[in-house]
């Protein structure tokens, strides 16, 4: 069954929205089992969404962005099963494997984005410091705007015209440049925390620096919860010192003057 | 001398729902801190009004790196508000901010990503395979709900640092300095969580000595520290520009990517 161009200007569509919500997360209309009933609805065949939304959902539970990390696609994941399977009369279950290149062609591009959208931090900081509000809300738009948009153009390559050559782009698309970008995201967290530590950190808090790091990298906690009811616990007892030696020295001074 | 407004219901309703858009501009570096900034736009200008060099500044110290589960960030957005309606020294409101935000993540991540979630998802994928349209209806349903809850947790954030603003009256000086470790302390925690610096297992040395090996037997994750640290030194002492650093944190990946060593 070929995609009609109505058929793919509505995916565009379909994937346009959902990836705004991809983007932001809100409204979880980017999970497989969402948009691939979609996918079912726009194409005429709500009962293979459905079968390909239930799986690829499950197959895709794993795979979330906790810790700002990027995985292999769901929006187009879900998508693109329902497409595959719809043009190639291929099972859900196999055309949920077939998905996979597509799914990782937009996970490299949003890892690709989530790099280069760093730049867009040049323009916030200087329009924060000027109170430009409106050009800083616009800057940050920007944002959900290209990636909306790129989601729109993948699935309308995908599905109406490019299936092929994308799929054979995919597999032959340099591994080296791809890693590259990987390694690249997993330091410019790094590169936020230096930042932060730039403004925050002194000679009498460096010591629990290193106990919060020494704890997240020799115990087996789960997440930094602990580490931050811990780092309470500390900061208590500093509070509660400072505040009995502030105290002592009132009660100092206090005497002094009662003695002229 | 600085006038600041009240902020009521209706200020609160307007940042649940603009908080939506909070991830917007994601990026590795600092993350959601753009949109972070942005959903409260409308909390500073109500606040301040017409003094623009504040809520310059109040945009500007919300720009440090954050990275919280979606639906906690107003949480955070109504408490920070909150505190600096009542004037508090941003010193404070900055160190609460970097210190909360790592364990509201924990908390939104238990309850939205890996409950809410996969009961959710078994729950549409059971009817779906019903073939009914009940499915994706009820997943949808449920998502909906948690997304305006966000409108009641930035309601519960700012109310909380409503009451807690006599404490802070008494011991600021004093909470800064706890808010600072608190911070930090967390910070520290989120290196190797968050910061990814390994050799691949097949780099050798001579053959037989794997690279990443040496690393892991001094100190778990000495790398990731140690970037932090070398990032930190060019941007405090040698006073490189972010741009620079980040261009060449990126350059020096690729290259090292090419070369086979990360």
């Amino acid at each position: 069954m070929e995609i009609t161009l109505t058929q793919g200007l509505l995916l565009a569509l379909v994937a346009f929205i959902c990836g705004i919500d991809a983007h932001w997360e809100v409204f979880f209309v980017f999970r497989p089992i969402v948009t691939a009933f979609l996918t079912g609805i726009v194409l005429g065949d709500v009962a293979l969404g459905l079968q390909a939304g239930a799986i690829a959902e499950l197959a895709y539970l794993g795979l979330t962005t906790i810790g700002g990390t990027v995985p292999p696609n769901p929006l187009v994941a879900g998508m693109m099963t329902v497409v595959i399977a719809h043009t190639t009369g291929q099972s859900p279950e196999a055309a949920l494997g077939l998905s996979l290149p597509f799914a990782l062609l937009m996970q490299w591009i949003l890892v690709f984005y989530n790099t280069s959208f760093a730049g867009f931090l040049r323009l916030l900081d200087r329009d924060a410091a000027l109170g430009e509000t409106k050009k800083f809300m616009n800057t940050v738009m920007l944002g959900t705007w290209i990636t909306a948009a790129t989601y729109a153009l993948v699935i309308f390559l995908s599905a109406y015209a490019m299936q092929q050559p994308i799929a054979a782009f995919v597999s032959t698309f340099p591994e080296w440049l791809v890693q590259g970008f990987r390694v690249a995201g997993g330091l410019l967290p790094g590169v936020g925390l230096a930042l932060l530590l730039r403004s925050m950190l002194n000679i009498n808090n460096l010591p629990f620096l290193l106990i919060g790091f020494l704890m997240a990298s020799y115990m087996s906690l789960n997440g930094v919860l602990p580490i931050a009811i811990a780092a309470f616990a500390i900061a208590l007892l500093v509070f509660l010192k400072d505040r009995e030696a502030a105290k002592l020295q009132a009660a100092a001074d206090g005497g002094n003057q009662d003695g002229i | 001398m600085v006038s600041r407004n009240k902020l009521d219901a209706k200020d609160l309703n307007k940042l649940g729902w603009l908080s939506m858009i909070s991830q917007s501009g994601f990026s590795f570096e600092r993350m959601q801190a753009g949109g972070f900034t942005a959903a409260m736009i409308p909390g500073f200008k109500k606040i301040y009004g017409d003094q623009t060099e504040e809520i310059a500044a109040a945009m500007t110290s919300n720009m440090g790196f954050i990275n919280t589960e979606p639906h906690m960030i107003t949480f955070l957005q109504g408490l920070i508000l909150s505190l600096e309606e009542a004037g508090e020294e941003r010193s404070l409101i900055q160190n609460l901010r970097t210190g909360l935000f790592g364990p509201l993540a924990g908390l939104g991540d238990a309850i939205f990503w890996f409950t809410l979630l996969p009961v959710s998802a078994a729950i549409g994928a059971s009817f779906n395979t019903q073939g009914s349209v009940l499915g994706p209806i009820i997943f949808i349903a449920i998502w909906f709900l948690a997304a305006i809850s966000r409108i009641w947790f930035g309601k519960l954030g700012y109310r909380l640092g409503i009451n807690s603003l006599s404490v802070l009256k008494e011991s600021g000086a004093a909470i800064t300095k706890a808010a600072g470790i608190l911070g930090v302390m967390v910070i520290g925690g989120l290196i190797p969580t968050y910061v990814s610096l390994r050799f691949p297992e097949d780099l050798t040395l001579f053959g037989t000595v794997p690279v990443q090996g040496i690393f892991d037997t001094i100190l778990n994750n000495i790398l990731p520290l140690g970037f932090v640290f070398l990032v930190y030194f060019f941007l405090k002492v040698k006073k490189v520009s972010v741009v620079k650093v980040i261009l060449g944190v990126i350059v020096a990946s690729v290259l090292l990517a090419l070369l086979g060593i990360l």
